[in-house]
C-alpha cells in the first residue's frame, strides 16, 4: 500500500510525514512522532488508554486514521505540561495517588483535562461521567477523583496567583 | 527512631513524573534501530496432535527475518521446579485454542502477519475437556500421558479431628459454591522486547513482576548460561500476577532474537492477554462448617476442584493456598481439606491478587453469614468469637506475629452503622461483612534454596547521591517509592537525594519478584539493613575523624549531627567526603530471608501457605437490589486493612481500594465465559471491568497492628482486601432481599432467579458454566 | 491487530462522496466517527478497497448541524456528533427520548467521535461474529463471514446477528424519516422502512447512497419519553435488549399518542405497533401497561446473540416497558 504524505497538527508542532492510509493516529503518535505516553490497552476502542485531544474534545486515537485527522488541533499528554511545569491535572495525579501503574492515566488526563476546560468545577457526578470511558484497573477510581479534586484547587490557586501578581 | 521523618507520610510515587508526563517508558514504548516485530501462531484447535508445520512459504516472503517452531526451543519450562510441561511452541500437540505454535519475525506487523497465514500446520484434532469435573473422568485422551484423568495434582490435608469438630457443633452446613474464571485485565497488554547484542548476547526488556524468574527460564530455554542475558523491567502498566510467571510471548521474543540476529518485539493483541491468562481458575467448592450455639466454629471440611487449563503453571500453588489460609484467618481447631488441580483443554490459570484464598473466601464467608443466622447471632459477633489470639500458631502451621482483626472488624462494625442497618435496613437494601487475609510474601521460594530472598545494594560516592540498588519489582504497587522512604528514614536524608537502580539483573542483585505480596516486607527488610549498614559506615567514619561515640551521632536532614552538647554539625556531603578518606566509595548490604520458625510444618505441601506475617481484612458492604431486575448496586464499602504499619499512606490506601474493586468485579460482572474451549469475551469491551459508573465510593481505613519483624512494622496491603469484598456483597444481598447467591460472578440473572425461587441459586451440578444453560448454542 | 489495506477518500462535497461512493460499488464503504468500523476492520470483518471517509463534509453545516423549526420539526445533520445530540439544550426539551437514548450510547469518549448518522447504520452484532479473525478461523467462522451456518440457530439460513443501536428506537418512538442521497439526489424514507430486520442485510441504503440527515417532525416535540436499557457496565456497552418510549398525555392522564419501540433484541429496531393502537385515548392502568408489555416480548426474539441469556432479555423487555409507560404518564402528571 503507498503512502501518502500527511501534515498533522501535534502538541503546537506541525509535522509533515508519509503514512499508509490505513495507519491509526495512536501508531503515528507512537511509532512516526515518538509520542509513545498515548497507549493501547484494548483493540475495540473499550478503554480509553488512547484518549487524545481533537480541538479540545477527548477521542480515541486507536479508532482514528491519522490522516483523516490533518485539519486537527492535537494534543497528547506530552503536550499538557513538561516535567518543568506540570498542569495541574499532571502533578495533582501524582501527589493524590491517581497514577499506580500508570498505564491509564494519559488518557485519564486527557479526559479530566477536557472535562475541567468546560467546567472548571465539576461535581463528583459529572466528574464519573465525564470519566466513564477511562478504565483504571488499580485504584479502584477513588484517588483518582482526589486527584481531580486537587487538580481543581490548584488550578483555582494558580489563576487567584495569578490575578493577584 | 520513635518519629519517623519520612515513614508513614504520604509521598507521591517517585515514578510519577514520568507516568504524567507520558515521557516513562513501558514494554511497547522501546523500540531500537532495526527492530523486528514478532507474531505468534496460536492453535485454532482445543485438542490437536501437531503432525508437521510447513514454514517454507512463511520464510520465503519477503521481510520475514525467522520462523521459529517447537524445534526451536524444545526444553519445556515452567514457574514451577514440579511443573516443567511448557515449550514455547508446543511440540508434540496443542492443548487449548491460542496455544503456541510458532512464530515469526518481520520487518513490520503487516508481513509477520501475512507470514502466520502462510505456516502450514497439519493437525489431528482429538478430543477435548473442557468441564473439570468431567475431565477428571477421562478414561483417554488425556491432556499429558503422565497426568492420569487429568489431574495435575491432589493434596489432603488434616489438622486436628474435623468428625469430632462437626460433632460438638449445633449447627453445620454443607454447601457447593462455584466460581466463574477472571482475568487480571492488567491495563498493559504484555510486551517483550528482546535485543541479540553484537557480542551474542541477550538483553530482555520485559513486562515482568519476576526478572529473575524470567532470567532463569530464558537461560534454561534459549540454552545459554545466565551470564549472557539481562532483563531489564521497564515500567510495568499492572501486573495483579498476569505478568508473575514466564509468560510464552517472553521466550518467544528470545527464540526469535536469537534466531533473526535482530532485535524483536512483540506486543499481545488483548485477546491474546486473555489467551495467555494466567488468571483465577473456575472453581468448585465443596463447602462444610460447623458452629456451636454460641458461635464457635468447630471445624471446617473443604472439598476444592480448580480448572487448572491446559498447562501447571503455579495450579499447585494456588491450590494450595486454597487449603493453607481456608482455616487460618480464625481460630479453628479442626479443618480438613482435599484440593484437586484439574487439566482441561483451556488457557492455563495461575495466580491472580489473593492467589488461591479469595474462592474459599467466597464460599467460607457466605457459609459463616447462613450459619450466624441459623445460630440467631450477628454475623460481626460470630466473626469476633472466633478470633486468633496472637502471636500463635494455626493448626497447620502458620506462624502468626500480629493480628488487627479485631480492630478491623470494630472499624468497620463502627463506620458502617451495622448494628443500626443490619437486618433492619428496608427491603430491597442490605448490608453484609465478611473478612479475608494475606501472606506478606512466601516463606519458602518457588525454588528451593538457601539464597536470600532478597538482596539490596547502597553504594554512596562523592557526589553524596545514595544509590540503592534493589532486583525488586515497581508495577504500579510502590515498590521503588517504599525503598526511597526507608532508605531515606534511615540515612537521615530527603528522599531526593535517593537514586533507585531496580530490576535489571545486570546491575541488581536477586529479589524473587512481585508476586505473593512480598517485596514491603522483604524487600523492605533487606532495605532497612542495607541502609542501617551503610548509616553505621558514616557515622563511624565521621567518630573516628572527630573522636566521638558514634552513638551519639545522628544524621537528620542531610547533616551529621551529634546527640550530645558537643555541637558537630556536618553536612551530609561534606561527611561522605569524610567517610571516603583511605576507603573510596561506601558500599552496604541488607538480605532478608524469613525466619525458619516462619517456614511452616512438615506435612506435604506445607511450603505453600506460611509466611513471616499476615494481613488482615474485614469489609462491610452496602447493596441496594432491584427486585424486578436481579440488578445489584452497591452503595458503599467499607475496608479496614491491618498493614502492619502503612509506610506511605496514600499507597496503602490506593492498594486497598483497588483491590476492593477488582474483589468487586469478580463478584458481580467479571467472567471470562466459554463454550467449548473458546473464549467468548476476549476483549475490555466484552469482559466486564468495572467504569466509573459501577464502582461505589469506597473507604479504606487503614490498622496498624506494627508487626514485630516487618520493615518498621509493616505487612502486605496489595491483595488481602481482595478476598472480603466478595461474600461481603453476597452477604449484603442476602441481608437486603433474604437470597443467597453461590455462584460467581453474582449476575442480575442469578438474582432474579433466586428471587423467583424464593430461595438460593447454586449452578448446576452437572456444569461447570455459570452462564445459563441457553447461554451459549453448541 | 493490524488494520487492512484501502485507499482513503475523503471527499470535500457532498456531490464527491457519491460520486466515488457509485464509482467504487461494493468495494466501498462510508467511515464517519470510526468508532464502530475500525475496530471491525482491524477484525477483518470488512475488506474494503476504498474506505470514504465522509467527516469533511461537516464542514457543511447542512450536514452537521441540528436545527429545529416549528414548520419543519427538526433536522439533524447525519454528522452530528452523538454528543452534541445529548448536550443539546433544544433536544433535551422538545425530544427527551432521543437525548435519553443517546446519553447512554457507549461513553463520553465514543460519542465526541461517534455520529448519529454512523449510529443509525451501526453494523449487527453478534458474539459469534465480532471476534478477531484468529478467533472467527478457529470456529470455521459463521453464516454472516466466511462460514456455512448461524452459530445462533444452527439449522437455519437467516442471521439473527442484533441491531444494538440506541438512537434508533428513540427516533423510532418519534416517527422520524431519513434523508438518503444518492446520484438522483436527496430522498426521504420513513426510518422504519430502513431496517430490513436481517443481520446479514441490515439496511435499506444503496452502495452509492449515503445517510445525510434526520427528520423529526414537528408535532413530535414536547412529548415525554425515555429510553431504558439493559447492559453490565452503565458506560462503554453495547445495550443487550433496550426500550425507548415517547407520549404524549393530556392534562386528564389520557394518553393521546404513543411509541414503544425495541432495540437489541432483533436483527433491527423495531416498533411495538400495538402499543401505539392500544394507548391511544387510554389512562394509565396497571392491566394496559402489562398487556402493552406482554406484546412487546411477543416482538422481541432475542436469541444467543450475546453474553446475557434470551430468557432474561425478554424478560426485561417486560420490565422495561413497563416501567418506560409508567414513567411517560408519571412525568406527563407532572408527579
Amino acid at each position: 500500500m503507498s503512502k501518502q504524505l500527511i501534515k498533522l497538527r501535534v502538541n503546537g508542532e506541525q509535522y509533515e510525514l508519509a503514512v499508509p492510509p490505513n495507519k491509526l493516529l495512536l501508531d503515528v503518535l507512537r511509532e512516526d512522532l515518538g509520542l509513545t505516553g498515548t497507549k493501547r490497552g484494548c483493540d475495540d476502542s473499550s478503554c480509553g488508554a488512547c484518549s487524545v485531544l481533537v480541538d479540545g474534545v477527548p477521542m480515541l486515537a486507536c479508532v482514528a486514521l491519522a490522516a483523516s485527522y490533518q485539519d486537527c488541533e492535537l494534543t497528547t499528554v506530552e503536550g499538557l505540561g513538561t516535567l518543568d511545569a506540570l498542569h495541574p491535572v499532571q502533578s495533582s495525579w501524582g501527589d493524590a495517588g491517581g497514577a499506580q501503574c500508570g498505564f491509564c492515566t494519559s488518557g485519564f488526563l486527557i479526559s479530566t483535562k477536557a472535562l475541567l476546560d468546560r467546567n472548571p468545577h465539576p461535581s463528583l457526578d459529572e466528574i464519573r461521567e465525564a470519566l466513564s470511558a477511562n478504565l483504571c484497573r488499580c485504584t479502584g477510581y477513588m484517588q483518582i477523583y482526589e486527584s481531580v479534586k486537587l487538580a481543581i484547587e490548584r488550578a483555582a490557586a494558580a489563576k487567584a496567583a495569578g490575578a493577584g501578581s | 527512631m520513635a518519629q519517623h521523618s519520612i515513614i508513614g507520610k504520604p509521598l507521591a510515587m517517585i515514578e510519577s513524573g514520568a507516568k504524567v508526563t507520558g515521557l516513562g517508558k513501558y514494554a511497547d514504548d522501546l523500540s531500537v534501530p532495526g527492530m523486528l516485530i514478532g507474531r505468534i501462531l496460536h492453535s485454532p484447535h482445543a485438542h490437536a496432535v501437531i503432525r508437521s508445520i510447513d514454514s517454507s512459504a512463511a520464510e520465503a516472503l519477503p521481510g520475514v527475518k525467522a520462523v521459529a517452531t517447537g524445534k526451536d526451543a524444545p526444553r519445556p519450562y515452567g514457574i514451577l521446579p514440579i511443573g516443567h510441561d511448557e515449550c514455547v511452541f508446543t511440540k508434540d500437540k496443542a492443548r487449548y485454542i491460542g496455544d503456541n505454535v510458532a512464530a515469526v519475525a518481520a520487518t513490520s506487523a503487516e508481513i509477520a502477519e501475512q507470514a502466520l497465514d502462510l505456516l502450514r500446520v497439519d493437525y489431528e484434532v482429538l478430543p477435548a475437556w473442557f468441564d473439570p469435573l468431567l475431565s477428571t473422568e477421562a478414561a483417554e485422551h488425556w491432556l499429558f500421558a503422565d497426568k492420569p484423568r487429568n489431574i495435575e495434582k491432589e493434596y489432603h490435608h488434616n489438622f486436628g479431628s474435623v468428625d469430632e469438630g462437626f460433632a460438638q457443633a449445633a449447627f453445620v452446613r454443607e454447601q457447593r459454591y462455584f466460581a466463574g474464571e477472571v482475568n487480571h485485565a492488567a491495563m498493559e497488554p504484555h510486551s517483550t522486547l528482546a535485543i541479540w547484542e553484537p557480542d551474542g548476547r541477550l538483553t530482555v526488556h520485559s513486562s515482568t513482576q519476576v526478572p529473575y524468574y524470567l532470567h532463569r527460564t530464558l537461560a534454561e530455554v534459549l540454552e545459554m548460561p545466565m551470564s549472557q542475558i539481562r532483563v531489564i523491567k521497564p515500567l510495568i502498566g499492572g501486573g495483579f500476577g498476569g505478568k508473575s510467571e514466564v509468560i510464552p510471548i517472553e521466550i518467544a521474543a528470545g527464540v526469535l532474537a536469537k534466531k533473526a540476529k535482530r532485535p524483536v518485539k512483540i506486543t499481545y493483541t488483548r485477546e491474546e492477554v486473555f489467551l495467555a491468562h494466567r488468571g483465577r481458575p473456575i472453581t468448585v467448592v465443596d463447602m462444610k462448617v460447623g458452629l456451636t450455639r454460641d458461635g464457635k466454629i468447630t471445624a471446617v471440611a473443604a472439598r476444592v476442584v480448580q480448572d487448572g487449563g491446559a498447562y501447571c503453571g503455579y495450579g499447585p500453588v494456588t491450590v494450595l493456598y486454597s487449603g493453607a489460609l481456608l482455616g487460618a484467618l480464625y481460630d479453628i481447631p479442626n479443618v480438613r481439606y482435599d484440593g484437586f488441580r484439574v487439566l482441561t483443554n483451556k488457557p492455563a490459570c495461575g495466580a491472580m491478587r489473593g492467589h488461591g484464598t479469595v474462592n474459599v473466601r467466597f464460599a467460607f464467608e457466605s457459609m459463616l453469614d447462613d450459619l450466624a443466622r441459623e445460630a440467631g447471632l450477628d454475623p460481626a459477633e460470630v466473626r469476633r468469637r472466633n478470633l486468633l489470639k496472637a502471636p500463635c500458631i494455626t493448626v497447620n502451621g502458620l506462624r502468626v506475629t500480629s493480628y488487627g482483626l479485631p480492630e478491623c472488624i470494630e472499624k468497620v462494625v463502627e463506620r458502617s452503622g451495622w448494628n443500626a442497618k443490619r437486618g433492619k435496613l428496608p427491603y430491597g437494601k442490605g448490608i453484609g461483612i465478611a473478612c479475608s487475609h494475606y501472606v506478606s510474601g512466601a516463606a519458602n521460594p518457588i525454588i528451593r534454596s538457601n539464597i536470600p530472598h532478597t538482596t539490596v545494594h547502597i553504594k554512596i560516592d562523592r557526589d553524596a547521591a545514595v544509590t540503592v540498588f534493589t532486583g525488586a519489582s515497581e508495577i504500579g504497587q510502590g515498590s521503588d517509592t517504599m525503598h526511597v522512604q526507608i532508605a531515606a528514614e534511615i540515612l537521615g536524608v530527603r528522599p531526593a537525594r535517593i537514586k533507585l537502580v531496580a530490576a535489571d539483573t545486570e546491575l541488581t542483585p536477586i529479589d524473587l519478584g512481585s508476586y505473593s505480596s512480598r517485596v514491603t516486607f522483604m524487600a523492605g527488610n533487606a532495605c532497612l539493613e542495607a541502609a542501617k549498614n551503610m548509616r553505621a559506615q558514616i557515622l563511624e567514619a565521621i567518630a573516628a575523624k572527630y573522636k566521638m561515640d558514634p552513638a551519639l551521632l545522628d544524621i537528620r536532614d542531610d547533616n551529621v549531627i551529634s546527640l550530645d552538647d558537643s555541637r558537630l554539625h556536618i553536612a551530609f556531603d561534606d561527611a561522605i567526603a569524610t567517610a571516603l578518606e583511605f576507603r573510596g566509595a561506601l558500599v552496604a548490604k541488607g538480605t532478608y530471608a524469613p525466619p525458619e520458625e516462619a517456614r511452616g510444618g512438615k506435612h506435604k505441601g506445607a511450603g505453600v501457605g506460611p509466611s513471616p506475617s499476615y494481613s488482615y481484612s474485614a469489609q462491610t458492604v452496602e447493596v441496594s437490589v432491584d427486585t424486578e431486575t436481579g440488578q445489584v448496586r452497591v452503595e458503599k464499602i467499607i475496608a479496614a486493612h491491618d498493614c502492619g504499619r502503612a509506610l506511605n499512606p496514600l499507597t496503602v490506601e490506593g492498594q486497598v481500594e483497588g483491590s476492593v474493586y477488582m474483589g468487586l468485579g469478580q463478584a458481580l460482572q467479571e467472567e471470562m465465559v466459554w463454550d467449548n474451549g473458546r473464549l467468548m469475551n476476549p476483549s475490555l469491551l466484552e469482559y466486564k471491568i468495572a467504569t466509573t459508573l459501577e464502582t461505589p465510593e469506597i473507604e479504606s481505613i487503614i490498622v496498624e497492628s506494627i508487626d514485630p519483624e516487618g520493615p518498621f512494622g509493616a505487612k502486605e496491603a496489595g491483595e488481602g482486601s481482595l478476598a472480603a469484598t466478595i461474600p461481603a456483597v453476597a452477604n449484603a444481598i442476602y441481608d437486603a432481599v433474604g437470597v443467597r447467591i453461590n455462584s460467581l460472578p453474582i449476575t442480575p440473572e442469578k438474582v432474579l432467579a433466586a428471587l423467583r425461587v424464593g430461595a438460593s441459586f447454586s449452578s448446576p451440578s452437572s456444569s461447570c458454566s455459570s452462564r445459563g444453560s441457553d447461554g451459549g448454542a453448541k | 491487530m493490524t488494520m487492512p489495506a484501502f485507499r482513503l477518500e475523503r471527499p470535500r462535497s457532498l456531490a464527491d462522496a457519491v460520486s466515488i461512493l457509485a464509482t467504487h460499488g461494493p468495494d466501498a464503504m462510508i467511515l464517519a466517527g470510526g468508532t464502530d468500523v475500525v475496530p471491525n476492520l482491524q477484525m477483518k470483518l470488512f475488506s474494503p478497497r476504498v474506505l470514504v471517509d465522509i467527516k469533511p463534509l461537516a464542514k457543511n453545516a447542512q450536514l452537521a448541524s441540528i436545527d429545529w423549526s416549528p414548520a419543519n420539526g427538526l433536522r439533524i445533520g447525519a454528522l452530528a456528533t452523538l454528543t452534541s445530540i445529548c448536550e443539546s439544550p433544544l433536544i433535551r426539551e422538545k425530544f427527551p427520548v432521543l437525548a435519553a437514548a443517546v446519553a447512554t450510547i457507549a461513553g463520553p469518549l465514543q460519542r465526541n467521535m461517534g455520529t448519529v448518522g454512523g449510529n443509525l447504520c451501526l453494523e449487527t452484532r453478534c458474539q459469534w461474529y465480532n471476534q478477531s479473525d484468529f478467533w472467527r478461523k478457529s470456529l470455521g467462522g459463521c453464516l454472516k463471514k466466511d462460514g456455512p451456518i448461524c452459530h445462533v440457530a444452527p439449522g437455519g439460513k437467516f442471521c439473527w446477528a442484533a441491531w444494538s443501536g440506541d438512537s434508533a428506537p428513540a427516533l423510532l418512538t418519534l416517527d422520524a424519516e431519513i434523508e438518503i442521497t444518492g446520484p438522483q439526489g436527496a430522498r426521504r424514507l420513513p426510518l422504519a422502512q430502513f431496517y430490513k430486520n436481517d443481520g446479514m442485510d441490515r439496511i435499506a441504503l444503496g452502495r452509492d447512497e449515503l445517510l445525510t440527515a434526520v427528520h423529526v417532525p414537528a408535532r413530535m416535540a414536547g412529548r415525554r419519553g425515555n429510553y431504558h436499557k439493559l447492559r453490565v457496565r452503565n458506560s462503554i456497552d453495547y445495550p443487550l435488549a433496550g426500550v425507548a418510549v415517547s407520549m404524549h398525555v393530556d392534562s386528564r392522564g389520557i394518553c393521546r399518542d404513543a411509541r414503544l419501540a425495541l432495540t437489541a433484541v432483533n436483527p433491527a429496531p423495531l416498533l411495538v405497533k400495538e402499543a401505539c393502537e392500544w394507548l391511544a385515548g387510554q389512562p394509565a392502568s396497571p392491566e394496559l401497561i402489562d398487556r402493552v408489555a406482554q406484546q412487546a416480548i411477543r416482538t422481541a426474539k432475542p436469541l444467543t446473540t450475546s453474553g446475557s441469556t434470551p430468557v432474561y432479555r425478554r424478560d426485561m423487555v417486560r420490565v422495561f416497558t413497563r416501567r418506560a409507560l409508567e414513567e411517560s404518564w408519571r412525568s406527563a402528571d407532572g408527579k
